[in-house]
């Protein structure tokens, strides 16, 4: 069976880590592996992304980002959508919505895929969590539960 | 008679490079009467930074400056104050360094052939496009690159960044279990690398023809990789310690990375330098392959760099799959230290060019002052002579966004990693 890949990208640098998170309440739900679902924790996978994806039926990425909304507030983009938004490409800036386009110009795209952003306030390192990106983990990762391991 | 243009290019920001930089260029009456290479990413004060710091320490700040390339700041501080410490390593030490050095140039080398360079040369905006009309070459540029990460997450325990080197040898010793796995896959690599680098040899580069000096290391026994001796291509060889002697760096105010000379000229770095340099050092089946692809050395077209790169892949790769044949656990990953007081010199091959450190140390072992030369740097001087060159054979009567494209190739070519060397391109062209 092809797994649901749940992949929460993130850093130790206080909001930062809301990708990582929401992997772990996703293992406080009993929803990170098992019955086809593996979760995991990455930092930079760039282009590494791509491999990663290759055998999934439904990816779940779960990222921070910043878009000038309040902290805390979810984004959702779906690939199947509408083309990607990729900036210029280069190593230091080959981020998620580039590795995915990537993927999806060589067919290795899962058929379902999710990008939740979850809008941070700092990335600090040593920080704890903000209140409201808090709040937002705990609501994805029981909206992803739903969702991936029902 | 054909009225000659006066044209003004800007390149605000480069793509496909590491790092922030420009290019201005400006042409008048048919001459170019200003080109330069602005690289304007702040300084980043690394040695600033290291004064006063622990010898313990410094493998893992040095680490930070380069995502890419890691591995090459961490062996190249590791080996100078290992010398000054008077260290021998253990040889099961001296070997992994090899192969945990060969994971980042397996790594770096695919990552900007595929991803950054070889767009350039099927008219691809980016490597998304080239992923269209060549995916299962893309498809194996990312498994060679995810093979490299994984040699370094091998050793230090992730790929950007790795933690495993300490002064006098590795934190720890991997463990035998994965070795296996491992060598399996450096094995089932091995053609895809040699078929690499039949593609890489039969993309169509453009032809240059370019006099210039090859700088690298070179070592009696092998390919340097993590030691050797300075050698350049007129017949010096130099030690890292006499490296002031024959090198100089200067500040030029539209840069915030230092520009290099070698005896007042400006000097290669880098893969095709290497190859120049030390093709006698290949195993005689890669040499074989090199003649057979007709990669004639040495090479006076840098735009080869990219076959380079892929040689060096299949190199590296053969190199790893070698040293991890007898792997097993040594009593000890590294050997005690007692600091001293004196001054560390080393240089290394970072994926992009020699690297050279030198510490001045106290007798606690902590910095004094730090030098540290990487390779962008040194082929700062080299990339605007080489678009002078370059601009000229290509004619600047072009189009500007053609002559923007071909500079963008141009330095794009020499893999420049501005982040390590500020310590990338934004086009402005003039005509008047």
């Amino acid at each position: 069976m092809k797994p649901v890949r749940i992949l929460g990208i993130g850093s130790p640098s206080g909001d930062d880590q809301a990708g990582w998170l929401v992997i772990d309440a996703l293992h406080a739900l009993g929803c990170a592996n098992g019955k086809g679902v593996v979760a995991g924790k990455l930092d930079r996978p760039g282009a590494g992304l791509v491999a990663l994806l290759e055998d999934a039926e439904h990816a779940i990425l779960v990222d921070a980002m910043q878009s000038g909304a309040p902290p805390g507030t979810l984004h959702c983009v779906n690939p199947a959508d509408g083309p990607l938004p990729v900036a210029e490409l280069s190593s230091h800036g080959f981020g998620v919505l580039a590795a995915l386009a990537l993927a999806q110009a060589l067919g290795s795209l899962p058929r379902r895929v999710e990008v939740y952003g979850i809008e941070i306030a700092s990335a600090q390192p040593g920080d704890a969590v903000s209140a409201p990106v808090r709040s937002a983990i705990h609501a994805l990762a029981g909206r992803i539960a739903v969702t991936a391991c029902a | 008679m054909t009225e000659k243009r006066s044209v003004a290019i800007h390149v605000p920001v480069l793509a496909r490079v590491e790092g922030e930089g420009a290019l201005d260029l400006r042409i008048e009456d048919g001459d170019i009467r200003e080109l330069r290479l602005r690289i304007f990413e702040p300084p980043r004060f690394f040695e600033k930074f290291l004064e006063g710091r622990h010898c313990t320490e410094i493998p893992d700040l040095v680490a930070r400056i380069c995502g890419i390339c890691p591995v090459a700041y961490q062996v190249t501080a590791a080996s100078a104050l290992e010398k000054l410490y008077g260290v021998e390593l253990s040889p099961w030490a001296r070997a992994m360094r090899r192969v945990f050095y060969c994971g980042e140039w397996i790594q770096s080398h695919s990552l900007h052939i595929h991803l950054l360079a070889a767009p350039d040369f099927f008219g691809c905006n980016n490597a998304i496009e080239l992923a269209r009309i060549a995916p299962g070459e893309v498809r194996r540029g990312l498994r060679l690159q995810a093979l490299g990460n994984e040699l370094m997450d091998f050793f230090g325990a992730r790929s950007v960044h790795p933690v495993g080197v300490r002064i006098g040898g590795f934190h720890g010793a991997p463990a035998p279990a994965r070795v296996a796995a491992l060598r399996d896959k450096l094995e089932a690599a091995l053609p895809e690398a040699e078929a690499l680098v039949r593609w890489a040899a039969a993309i169509p580069l453009p032809a240059d023809d370019q006099d210039f000096i090859s700088v690298a290391t070179r070592h009696p026994a092998v390919y340097a990789i993590e030691h050797g001796d300075i050698a350049a291509s007129d017949g010096r060889v130099i030690t890292p310690e006499e490296f002031d002697a024959h090198f100089a760096e200067r500040h030029e105010p539209h840069s915030t990375a230092l520009f290099s000379s070698y005896h007042g000229q400006p000097y290669l770095v880098g893969p095709l330098a290497r190859l120049n340099l030390s093709a006698d050092r290949l195993p005689d089946d890669v040499r074989a392959l090199i003649a057979e692809i007709g990669f004639a050395l040495p090479g006076r077209n840098v735009f080869h760099s990219l076959v380079a790169r892929a040689v060096e892949i299949l190199l590296a790769l053969r190199e790893a799959h070698r040293l991890l044949a007898d792997y097993r656990v040594p009593d000890s990953p590294w050997v005690p230290v007692t600091p001293r007081a004196g001054v560390a010199v080393a240089c290394t091959e970072a994926p992009r060019g020699l690297l050279w450190h030198r510490y001045e140390m106290d007798g606690d072992g902590r910095v004094l002052n730090a030098r540290i030369v990487p390779p962008t740097s040194q082929n700062q001087a080299r990339i605007e002579a080489d678009l002078r060159l370059s601009l000229l054979n290509f004619g600047l009567d072009r189009p500007d966004d053609a002559l923007r494209l071909h500079c963008e190739k141009v330095i794009r070519n020499y893999d420049p990693c501005i982040s390590c060397a500020t310590h990338f391109l934004r086009l402005k062209v003039e005509r008047a």
